[in-house]
């Protein structure tokens, strides 16, 4: 029995440590991640801990179902609005993308590290999908709020590539274990098994889940753990008949989080700590299965697939992908240095492992020498990054002091209560809406109901769609600052977009033709942009640039004029180009 | 393109009286007018017209109302310290205190546009427009305004 507690307490003092580091870690802006992994290399067999996990189908059975859990949870908190905005490129991205990446990688795994190519291609292969769970933690818990169309990309790249890369790793397996009769069109059919399993089991166990939720009487602390234990037997299911059980835990996620559930906050906070309990132990486990002891001998290889990776294959597929889409520069060149590599690599690694194939032990230790290097470069460079290249979106409104309240029964309305802020638009006089008022408020100790008059300070207490919340926190949060960085991102003066480029040219002598002078500025941002316009989205005229400042619902609400549009924050970019061009000699442009 | 370009000591008006936006832009007319040798009437059409595309209060209690006329000259700015702040439909809802009037030669083109970014530029800082509040005499403006980006620096 102490055997047992033993194992016990070394599971739950590993999870405590990886919390407690984690308090210190995001202080140094250090990726989670990587210190769970280090976390599982420390206590492992070849460090501090000398913890002997020599069990590799456990490890990978642990490290699966969390994985399922995460996409599950992943799904779960991509909006379909930002599915709707990306789609295109992202699954370009996600489809393609990994297949480039993962072809493009092989060959230096090939021809340099002199691998034989089953073992180059299930390497590379495991290497081609970005990591949906390094990617989130980095963009969400990050606390940065990236322009949407690139966030949103990234986002449903990496959700989709996983279940791709995991079909694709798979079925190599396959062929190179010698299932299938060695003919391509056995492979493609099983890869559209695989995607079409994954995509209708996917769907059809979101919509169940939807309706055991809404429909069936539970005691309410269940449907957390019946929506947990759903998504993992759609992610089992699917695998046993033959589908990608992934692409299914990341799709029913995705069904799911889109519906109209019944407490809906609570399975997010229950699913929040779960995902976390999940990225611990996968990592964790991961680590533990690693031996740092075997490392020397292969650094050299893996330090130099790790920089084909990230300087040579991933940004030709993304650059090859994103070619045919509307994306800046700088959007690009961020999209391709996103492409962090995490547990899915690592599990992927370990396919071929427990499929048998020879000469694959090096497969595992190599890709997770290439996790750490892409975690520890990409992960710590990200946020500098996106703030050198003027990705990072200003928060639309101040602090907002909220909590969500579920309301049992009521599917589409929650209970918010906010706490007045003194610098909000409410507090400083501004009127308070019809439908923002109050049901109560709470303030210094006394209740009022259906109170006329507000001040700083009051806890007050009202229903909510959640498409009213944006609204909301305008009213109750902080004023946002207009400071510098918005007027370099929203520009120097504001217009309405009733004005017509007319009015626009004569007002500031634009060098803009008669033929392009019909309409108003609303007008000629959607026949630009058609639906997918989004705050931030510029329009070149002559010298200025127009910017979206403000929408609601679809409609421009305003526009900015920016005055000095040349006036980036790539001032060093351009000069690097400059001397760039200058050493090479290239003529400029 | 630089303030001492656009301004004279004469152009600043340390306590302009207003109590309104539309009191102000025409306080602003005739004292542009006076500088300029132009119609106010004509000055304070072209500002009204430009404020019909959006306001030019750019938030943080600042306004840059600017226009263009024809039969100007050059470029021309006028600075203005208001004695109360007035409402100015800004951006930020906040009442305005410091207004930047820019008027410009129809001919002036990129001229104009990067007058007016300078301008931007110069009471986006903030440090600045709190020494400029803080300053009550013609000279003292004066001075502030057309100190060079690297003396404030230093």
């Amino acid at each position: 029995m102490a055997e047992i507690d033993l194992i016990i307490l070394v599971c739950a003092g590993l999870t405590l440590a990886s919390v407690f580091t984690s308090v210190v870690a995001f202080r140094a802006g250090a990726p989670l991640l990587l210190l769970f992994l280090c976390i599982g290399l420390l206590a492992g067999r070849d460090g501090l801990g000398g913890i002997v996990l020599t069990d590799r189908p456990s490890a990978f059975l642990i490290a699966s179902a969390a994985l399922a859990v995460i996409l599950f949870d992943s799904g779960f908190h991509t909006s379909l609005k930002s599915y709707r905005q990306a789609a295109a490129p992202a699954i370009t991205l996600a489809t393609l993308g990994v297949v480039l990446t993962a072809g493009l990688l092989a060959l230096p795994a090939h021809f340099l590290l002199g691998f034989d190519w089953p073992v180059s291609l299930l390497l590379s292969t495991s290497l081609s999908s970005t990591d949906a769970a390094a990617l989130f933690f980095l963009l969400r818990v990050g606390g940065i709020t990236i322009r949407d169309r690139v966030r949103s990309t990234l986002e449903v790249e990496s959700g989709t590539n996983d279940p791709v890369a995991a079909c694709l790793a798979l079925t190599l397996v396959g062929v190179v274990a010698g299932q299938h009769g060695q003919g391509l069109a056995a492979v493609a059919v099983d890869l559209a098994r695989q995607m079409g399993g994954g995509v209708l089991f996917g769907l059809i166990g979101g919509m169940a889940m939807v309706l055991v939720v809404n429909r069936v009487k539970l005691e309410a602390g269940l449907y957390p753990v019946v929506v947990m234990g759903l998504a993992i037997a759609v992610y089992a299911m699917t695998n046993l008949l033959g589908g990608s059980g992934f692409l299914a835990a990341y799709l029913a996620g995705l069904v799911a989080g889109n519906a109209r559930l019944q407490s809906a906050g609570s399975l997010r906070r229950f699913q929040d700590g779960i995902t976390w309990l999940a990225q611990i132990g996968m990592f964790v486990t991961l680590g533990l299965l690693a031996r740092p002891s075997q490392f020397p001998a292969i650094a050299l290889p893996s330090a130099l697939l790790a920089a084909a990776l990230i300087f040579l294959a991933r940004p030709i597929a993304v650059f090859c992908c994103l070619a045919p889409f509307r994306f800046g520069t700088r959007e690009r060149f961020f999209i391709a240095w996103v492409g962090l590599r995490g547990a899915v690599s690592l599990l992927l690694a370990l396919v071929p492992v427990l499929g048998g194939v020879p000469g694959s032990d090096v497969i595992f230790e190599i890709s997770f020498l290439v996790v750490l290097v892409s975690l520890a470069v990409q992960g710590w460079t990200v946020r500098p990054l996106a703030r050198w290249l003027g990705l990072i979106v200003p928060e639309k409104t101040g602090l907002v002091e909220r909590v969500e309240v579920d309301l049992p029964g009521l599917a589409d309305r929650e209970m918010v209560t906010y706490q007045l802020h003194p610098e909000s638009a409410i507090a400083h006089g501004r009127p308070l809406p019809r439908w923002a008022r109050p049901l109560l408020l709470h303030r210094e100790g006394t209740v009022q109901y259906s109170p006329r008059r507000l001040q700083a300070g009051d806890r007050i207490y009202l229903l909510a769609t959640p498409s009213q919340l944006p609204l909301l926190d305008k009213l109750f949060g902080k004023m946002k600052d207009e400071g510098a960085t918005e007027a370099s991102l929203y520009g120097d003066f504001a217009i309405g977009p009733d004005a017509t480029l007319k009015a626009l040219r004569e007002s500031y002598g634009l060098p803009i033709g008669e033929e392009e002078e019909t309409g108003t500025i609303g007008e000629i941002f959607r026949r630009e942009y058609h639906s997918d316009l989004e705050i931030g989205d510029r329009l070149h005229l002559g010298p200025i640039d127009l910017i979206v400042r403000d929408m609601q619902e679809g409609r421009i609400l305003s526009v900015g004029i920016a005055l000095e549009p040349e006036e980036k924050p790539l001032a060093g970019w351009e000069k690097f180009k400059a001397r760039l061009i200058a050493a090479i000699g290239l003529p400029e442009g | 393109m630089e303030i001492v370009d656009l301004i004279s000591p004469e152009s600043v008006v340390p306590n302009l009286r207003a109590t309104s936006k539309k009191q102000a832009l025409q306080e602003l007319a005739r004292r542009a007018a006076e500088l300029t040798g132009l119609h106010e009437r004509a000055i304070f059409d072209v500002l009204l017209e430009r404020e019909r595309l959006g306001t030019t209060g750019v938030g943080n209690g600042i306004a840059i109302p600017h226009g263009k006329l024809s039969n100007l000259p050059r470029l021309y700015g006028l600075f203005a310290r208001l004695e109360k702040p007035i409402g100015f439909d800004s951006i930020d809802e906040q009442p305005v205190d410091l207004i930047f009037l820019l008027l410009a030669p129809e001919s002036a083109g990129a001229d104009h546009l990067k007058a007016l970014a300078r301008v931007s530029r110069l009471l986006r800082d903030k440090t600045v427009c709190e020494k400029l509040r803080g300053t009550d005499s013609a000279e003292g403006l004066y001075a502030l305004l057309t100190e060079s980006p690297a003396s404030r620096a230093a």
